[in-house]
């Protein structure tokens, strides 16, 4: 994998996610916290497909919970984000504020 | 005092969403699935809830799919092109079975009022007949302990690729082949599916339950 790859949209969103949330990153915290904040419906499914491409790129880790009762004795699998993922965060965030530099998206095109 | 009854989320929609998860993420997406139900079940009731779970369920599978082909591109046309290389023997082998077995023990050999054409005209049959309920469903099974881990995707796309066979069998009008009978496909696809399911349920039964220190 080159270490120039960008993150892909849900990709972006689901990094960041993590960051938020710290360690309390699960799939139900990083479900909700996605629907909060940027009001769009997104299945355990799709979470999960994302995160086990970004831990395949190396830039998500995870570890299984204690098992809790409210979950029908079944754990949580927690998640964080790698230096590798960080600075796959970064990187695109570069890439998008360069090609955004100088257009005005707010007054032009909306 | 009664007891205020606990709402399970629908039996059913579990069962589909462990038959399509990976083994290792077995726990954590049905805990996570388990986890919201019952706070919506509280925030909500029963009845929105159970229609939330169902909802989640059905992208959920979508997405492990898709998912699930990503992954494993490879693995799963390997074991795709196996089933359709052993199709045509499962089919032809209880047949010649059956006729090997009769010619080592002829049945009722003291009936002389038995035709041995109409013995043969009612076990070879018979034989394939069975052959052709059994054999997908073995096939499915081989297919599926091949595609370890993505056992129900691989058995839906050997169905799906008879499916196309006779959609390109239409395009190309050429309906004579038996494969093209609507009822014998949908019930091969069927027979593929339930071979799948059977190697993933034994599977899922034996497989050991991921302790923290597995992630």
């Amino acid at each position: 994998m080159s270490n120039r790859d960008f993150l892909g949209e849900f990709e972006h969103i689901v990094v960041l996610a993590l960051l938020r949330l710290a360690d309390q990153a699960y799939g139900v915290t990083v479900r909700r916290e996605i629907e909060v904040r940027t009001d769009r419906e997104v299945s355990i499914g799709a979470i999960y497909a994302t995160l086990d491409r970004l831990e395949t790129k190396g830039y998500v880790k995870s570890h299984l919970g204690d098992p809790t009762p409210e979950r029908g004795g079944r754990s949580k699998r927690f998640f964080h984000v790698t230096a590798k993922g960080v600075a796959a965060v970064n990187r695109t965030h570069r890439a998008l504020g360069s090609m955004t530099e100088g257009l005005d998206l707010v007054r032009r095109y909306s | 005092m009664t007891k205020p009854s606990v709402v399970q989320p629908p039996r059913l929609a579990v069962w589909l969403v462990n038959l399509f998860t990976p083994y290792e993420q077995v726990e954590a997406i049905s805990g996570d699935l388990l986890e919201e139900f019952s706070d919506l079940t509280l925030k909500s009731g029963g009845a929105f809830a159970r229609r939330w779970y169902w909802r989640q369920s059905v992208k959920t599978i979508g997405h492990l799919i898709g998912s699930g082909f990503r992954s494993a591109p490879w693995k799963i046309a390997g074991a795709v092109l196996l089933g359709r290389v052993l199709l045509p023997f499962g089919f032809i082998l209880p047949e010649k079975i059956i006729v090997a077995v009769l010619r080592v023990f002829p049945v009722y050999p003291n009936y002389d009022h038995i035709n041995v054409y109409e013995l043969w005209m009612f076990w070879v049959p018979l034989a394939i007949r069975i052959g052709w309920v059994i054999a997908p469903i073995i096939i499915g099974c081989i297919v599926a302990v091949v595609a370890k881990g993505r056992e129900m995707i691989a058995t839906m796309s050997l169905g799906l690729s008879f499916l196309a066979l006779r959609l390109v069998a239409i395009i190309v009008n050429r309906p004579g082949r038996i494969l093209t009978q609507p009822d014998i496909l949908l019930g091969l696809i069927a027979a593929f599916v339930i071979g799948g399911v059977i190697v993933r349920e034994i599977r899922s039964a034996l497989s050991p339950r991921p302790s923290p220190a597995h992630c």
